[in-house]
């Protein structure tokens, strides 16, 4: 029997369980009612029926997902067993490839045989497939007549179905939100494990401190050592995410600010401030496509024109423009939340000495939320540097330590992209270091988020 | 005793003069914030106008109208038995060759797009009956070709589409296979249909897995969850995914569901996961917000008639708060809609010629199709890529619109 088929029984046995259970607490309801007993039945049917119908599917399917990891294991087992298997080769990896074209055939993904010997192991496997696939279907529905009969006889007008569905439906609820700690040991785990494995071939002090990154060099065999200086990386990463975005987007942002929040009429703040918001909403693919097809060209025949020499189709400065410009709406509503953030009084109180508008701005408002606009560019650095498809595109794959913004630099995303895209094993040096980026990254972007959320909440709180 | 001073001179010229540069100041910072916003704005005009101006002429394709006396070709085809096997067999590219450099000159090659011979299959598909007399059939014009008769092209192009032009062959039409078909080497003939279904089953599975998830995490937390230790790691933990740039979940989706779970490599399923863990965070912390802005009152109401607290959250402040919720699951799909980095991680940017059947076969998505066509040497693919950039945008300006209708539809002040 098929997968979906038994679910779909399952799911039928469900709604007959949850139905029948629902009609009998109905009966057991009235009944209780009839003898002026109108708090007889402790809950409602339809809790009953969910009671049941729980009962009825999740051992079920408890059963079915323990299942179709172990069934696979008995097919091959029984097939092995078969006269046909001993033909098969001693060799664990064409064994199992032709094992795996048998099966495929068997299934009917596949239609002939390129290894003869598979041919005369589609016969058994289709047998054990057929067997095992039945009595997993049997074994199933058993459990669902079990689990929904237990259940039916426990359907009585003092029973507290309610308590118990009740106490379900907050497990599932809690299990949902360990989802968020399991994501993020699983992130943390895979990175160190990877890194852990990278750090046994390289040394972390060469890593981190080394200025020559060319792992092309290293998976060719010349040797792991000083391939794997990753600090142009680190370099290039904070060339284009701190230093050229961020010259471009703090004083648009801050500015924009000021202007929508201090100057400018409700309607044309209405307007600018969604329109300033679809800047962050445009896929950073698309920025990367702008970048490398309009800026990056236009930049380096600029380059060309003043007489730089090196100027590169692929330039840090191509890349960090287009970064900041993405920037700009987060530096802008951080900006826009802490300038509001200050009390009235302190500006009303500048405008009252006689302080211009701008005055007041700069000498009043600006100091007075500087700490949440610092929180707000730090948030925007870590997002940048964390960006990955305008790098990619637009910043180039050579790892320079320069500082000329016409020049290529590479980063720590595009490296990362770099190294893992492509058929690789996965236990080279080379893939492996893309893990260790990846860690230096994460522990990154984490400390700048819990400096700034520090930086912001307690500023906060200083007027409240 | 202070001596006494001078009243100020408002009048005075040191003082008005003051008070000038003053405004001037004033005024150069008002200006100063105005040139910022407008700035920023005229960026992404210039953005979206670049975009439009290559896309929209992805759109449409230049044909060549080939007319084809098929008794008089050198096709084998029974009229009567047209199949798949069949068509294969008949050989059609050397035969749409011959007659093309019959009709057009010797440099027909240059100028027909070398899948030329499929729009005459489907023509033949279509209505077999065709074959037993001349038919008028439009194929697409070669890249080149395409560009010379679009905007510039090389001058032996600019002078066939003259040519041709003075032959009355040459037409522009609505390049509907670009919305129909999928990837492929050609520019003339790919579409975006197979990364579009990509796409869509890729969102499917993020929206199944990332939905209820969300919200049963934004209840426990804000409904039910004693502040303790425990709740601290788990809003932390949160907080953090919600920050974490999204190439490191390509990579826990890589280590995880590729190498440790064996999944099946550059599938809608294993891509749907890895956009899910994202895109959780951003609708718990939605969902929170939309939960918490539900008044007291109604769970107080709720629980005086005796509900139980399970029932007071499903029936009465879950409805209440459904519409905040979707609002940021919205925004979050849009976001998962336009990501890339980690679905290169997991293998999404294999070369798919056929659309996906379902969530385990192999896929690409809209933004790693746009990824994939920006890295083409071919000039035609410049103007595919803007045109699946508009697509994209398109999607992506419908959701957030949707986001907006919904938040002040809704928008419920209590």
């Amino acid at each position: 029997m098929t997968g979906p088929a038994i679910l779909l029984l399952l799911a039928g046995l469900g709604a007959i369980a949850w139905v029948s259970a629902r009609a009998r607490a109905l009966r057991l309801q009235t009944a209780a009612r009839a003898t002026g007993r109108r708090d007889a039945v402790h809950s409602l049917p339809g809790y009953h029926g969910w009671y049941v119908a729980l009962w009825t599917l999740i051992p079920a399917a408890i059963f079915l997902a323990v299942w179709a990891n172990v069934a696979p294991g008995l097919v091959t087992q029984s097939v092995l067993a078969d006269p046909a298997a001993q033909s098969l080769p001693l060799d664990g990896f064409s064994r199992s490839a032709i094992l795996g074209e048998a099966r495929a055939i068997a299934n009917g993904d596949q239609a002939g045989a390129f290894n003869p010997l598979s041919q005369g192991l589609v016969e058994p496997y289709a047998h054990a497939l057929n067997k095992y696939g039945v009595a997993g279907a049997v074994l199933a529905l058993v459990l669902a007549f079990a689990g929904g009969a237990y259940a039916f006889t426990r359907v009585r007008p003092d029973f507290r179905a309610r308590t118990r569905v009740e106490r379900l439906v907050m497990a599932s609820l809690l299990i949902a939100s360990l989802i968020a700690i399991v994501t993020t040991v699983g992130i943390v785990a895979s990175l160190l494990w990877e890194s852990f494995r990278f750090f046994s071939m390289v040394n972390p002090i060469d890593f981190l401190f080394g200025t020559k990154w060319s792992p092309q060099s290293a998976a060719m065999g010349y040797g792991n050592d000083d391939a794997f200086g990753a600090v142009p990386l680190f370099w290039g990463t904070i060339f284009i995410g701190a230093i050229i975005a961020m010259i471009v987007a703090i004083p648009l942002g801050l500015m924009s600010a000021i202007y929508l929040t201090q100057y400018a009429s409700p309607t044309v703040r209405k307007w600018m401030k969604p329109t300033l918001e679809m800047l962050a909403g445009v896929p950073t693919v698309v920025y990367g496509y702008f970048a490398a097809l309009t800026i990056a060209p236009a930049l380096r025949d600029f380059a060309v024109a003043i007489g730089i020499h090196g100027a590169s189709s692929e330039s840090a400065l191509a890349a960090g423009l287009v970064m900041g410009v993405m920037i700009i709406p987060f530096v802008s509503s951080m900006a826009d939340d802490s300038i509001a953030a200050v009390p009235q009084s302190m500006r009303d109180g500048s405008l009252a000495m006689g302080a211009t508008t701008s005055e007041t701005i700069r000498k009043v408002l600006i100091p007075a939320a500087l700490p949440g606009v610092v929180g707000g560019v730090l948030l925007a650095v870590s997002r940048a540097i964390g960006e990955t498809m305008i790098v990619v595109m637009a910043a180039g794959l050579a790892a320079n330590l320069t500082v000329n913004p016409f020049a290529s630099v590479t980063t720590v995303t595009t490296q990362i992209v770099q190294l893992l895209t492509g058929d690789q094993e996965f236990d080279s040096a080379k893939t492996l270091a893309a893990f260790a980026l990846g860690l230096v990254l994460f522990i990154v972007t984490l400390l700048l988020n819990i400096v700034a959320l520090r930086v912001v909440k307690k500023y906060r709180e200083a007027y409240e | 005793m202070t001596a006494a001073r001078n009243p100020t001179d408002w009048k005075s010229e040191a003082m008005r003069k003051r008070i000038a540069g003053r405004y001037a100041a004033e005024r150069r910072f008002k200006f100063a914030g105005l040139f910022a916003v407008l700035l920023s704005a005229s960026f992404l005009a210039f953005l979206l106008v670049t975009m439009m101006g290559n896309g929209l002429r992805g759109f449409t394709r230049t044909e060549i109208a080939l007319k084809i006396d098929f008794p008089a070709s050198p096709l084998l085809l029974d009229p009567a038995a047209i199949t798949d096997e069949s068509l294969s067999q008949a050989n059609l590219p050397m035969v749409t060759d011959s007659v093309a450099k019959k009709l057009l000159g010797a440099d027909a090659d240059a100028l027909l797009s070398p899948t030329a011979w499929i729009s005459i299959r489907d023509a033949i598909k279509a209505d077999p009956k065709i074959l037993s007399r001349s038919e008028t059939i439009s194929v697409p014009a070669s890249t080149a070709l395409d560009l010379a008769a679009k905007s510039k092209g090389s001058p032996e192009m600019e002078a066939a589409v003259t040519r041709l032009k003075q032959q009355g062959l040459l037409s522009t039409g609505f390049n509907l296979s670009f919305l129909t078909a999928s990837d492929g080497t050609d520019p003339t003939q790919v579409g975006i249909w197979g990364a579009f279904k990509g796409s869509l089953l890729t969102m499917l599975v993020t929206l199944i897995l990332s939905f209820p998830i969300g919200v049963a995490t934004a209840l426990y937390l804000e409904e039910y969850a004693r502040k303790s230790w425990w709740t601290d790691i788990i809003e932390v933990s949160i907080n953090n995914l919600a920050a974490v740039p999204s190439i490191i979940f390509g990579l826990l989706g890589l280590s995880i569901f590729l190498n440790l779970a064996h999944l099946p490599r550059s599938a809608a399923l294993v891509g749907g996961m890895t956009l899910a863990l994202m895109t959780m965070p951003v609708i718990v912390i939605a969902g929170r917000n939309a939960i918490k802005s539900v008044p007291p009152s109604i769970r107080d109401a709720a629980l005086g008639i005796g509900a139980s607290p399970v029932q007071v959250v499903f029936q009465h402040v879950l409805p209440l708060a459904l519409p905040g919720i979707l609002t940021g699951t919205i925004i979050g799909m849009a976001r998962a809609l336009g990501e890339t980095a980690p679905l290169l991680m997991i293998g999404m940017r294999a070369f798919i010629a056929t659309p996906p059947g379902g969530i385990t076969d192999p896929a690409t998505v809209l933004p790693v199709q746009i990824f994939l066509w920006s890295d083409e040497v071919s000039k035609g693919f410049v103007e595919k890529t803007s045109a699946a950039i508009i697509v994209l945008l398109a999607f992506l300006l419908a959701m957030n619109g949707l986001a907006i209708y919904l938040r002040n539809k809704f928008e419920t002040r209590w």
